[in-house]
């Protein structure tokens, strides 16, 4: 079973038994909040990881499209989400650029 | 709270055996939370699906579900909403499944307008079985029985339902999901054969060798080609053959199957003629 209900100050989870690294999550997201991180024991060797949770707008793109049922994100109800900054916009082009893969700091 | 999708799936079966990035699991989705908009009982609804990767639909959703025989999806589903014509029957078949070998069923199914809700999935390749030439296959493609590019002419599924007499025909692609729900409430809602098309992606099987390997290719290829239906309608002619339309392409009323097969059963027990 997935988790519904949104953990406390969380805007984005992952039920990471379901993801299959497929990326698509990553390349919805306008604000950079996805990424995409090494994990060798996963079968396409890499994982989803929500690398800046407090850029989420909670626009919902990346859970309507997620094939699997795997990612979640809070109701307006539970989280106040931000706004979408340039910063968030320019991080959000770098990671597409970089395959998807999260940037080293 | 985020939508609660395990109440409608048989938990137990995930993950989905779907490759990675499938639009099928988009679909999946977008019929459950039209299910749930639609309010209906999960006792009331059938989900019968043929054989395809479509066909693992019906393993997932937890209702009434009958896996088919290929092709005859639509047929067992005729079977079961004349016999049940007060639950619902959703149909799930692949552009193989529902226009090649099981075409007949589907055009005769449009023709009599029985209130039957028809998801075709069509992802322009057979997927399951590796990469061969469907009716859907745009031309120039590689596939494993056109390896120097296929030269058949392509299957326009919503013309050939709407030619075929269905009442709601609708196209949508899995890079709207939210537009796609709504179509679907709109087909649920309608009283008559909704043909539903949806365009899907395989980037497994038709992507890897049509450069468009990984599913984000693939969903940009689809959206490249698709258009909503105002806008395609303001296109001068000879730019329309480029584009599919999107969105509720052509709905109107015309007499219902079940009920006029009531007709049949009244006139029966009366020993007199139908009237039409």
């Amino acid at each position: 079973m997935s988790l519904v209900t949104a953990p406390q100050d969380t805007p984005v989870w992952v039920n990471t038994n379901r993801c299959k690294a497929c990326d698509v999550c990553v390349s919805m997201c306008p604000a950079g909040v996805l990424a995409m991180i090494a994990a060798p024991s996963s079968t396409l060797g890499s994982m989803i990881e929500v690398v800046n949770p407090e850029a989420c707008i909670g626009c919902k793109d990346c859970e309507l499209h997620c094939p699997d049922f795997a990612i979640y994100v809070a109701d307006r109800k539970e989280y106040k989400f931000a706004k979408i900054t340039d910063e968030a916009k320019d991080r959000s082009e770098a990671i597409k650029n970089n395959k998807f893969r999260k940037l080293s700091a | 709270m985020a939508f609660n999708y395990d109440k409608y799936l048989r938990v137990d079966k995930m993950p989905t055996l779907w490759c990675w990035g499938c639009g099928d699991g988009v679909i999946l989705k977008s019929v459950i939370r039209a299910i749930d908009k639609m309010g209906w009982d999960m006792k009331d609804v059938c989900v019968v699906s043929g054989i395809g990767c479509s066909g693992r639909f019906s393993s997932y959703i937890d209702c009434n579900t009958v896996h088919t025989t290929h092709g005859r999806a639509v047929a067992y589903a005729t079977g079961i909403k004349l016999a049940n014509p007060e639950k619902h029957v959703i149909v799930v078949t692949g552009d193989g499944d529902g226009l090649a070998i099981g075409g007949n069923h589907t055009i005769h199914a449009c023709r009599r307008n029985i209130d039957l809700n028809h998801i075709l999935i069509n992802n322009f390749i057979y997927g399951l079985t590796n990469s061969q030439t469907s009716p859907t296959t745009p031309q120039g493609m590689w596939t494993v029985t056109a390896q120097f590019g296929n030269v058949d002419p392509t299957f326009n599924a919503a013309k050939l339902a709407f030619g075929a007499g269905a009442t709601f025909v609708s196209r949508e692609t899995v890079l709207e999901p939210q537009k796609m729900e709504k179509v679907f409430v709109a087909g649920f809602k309608h009283k008559g054969y909704s043909f539903m098309e949806t365009l899907s992606n395989c980037h497994i099987n038709l992507g890897r060798k049509n450069k468009m390997g990984e599913a984000v290719q693939n969903l940009q290829w689809i959206d490249d080609m698709t258009i909503p239906k105002k806008k395609y309608d303001a296109l001068p002619d000879e730019e329309k053959h480029a584009f599919f339309p999107t969105g509720i392409l052509k709905q109107y009323e015309n007499p219902e199957y079940c009920e006029s097969y009531d007709k049949v059963i009244e006139a029966a027990q009366n020993n007199t003629k139908v009237k039409m």
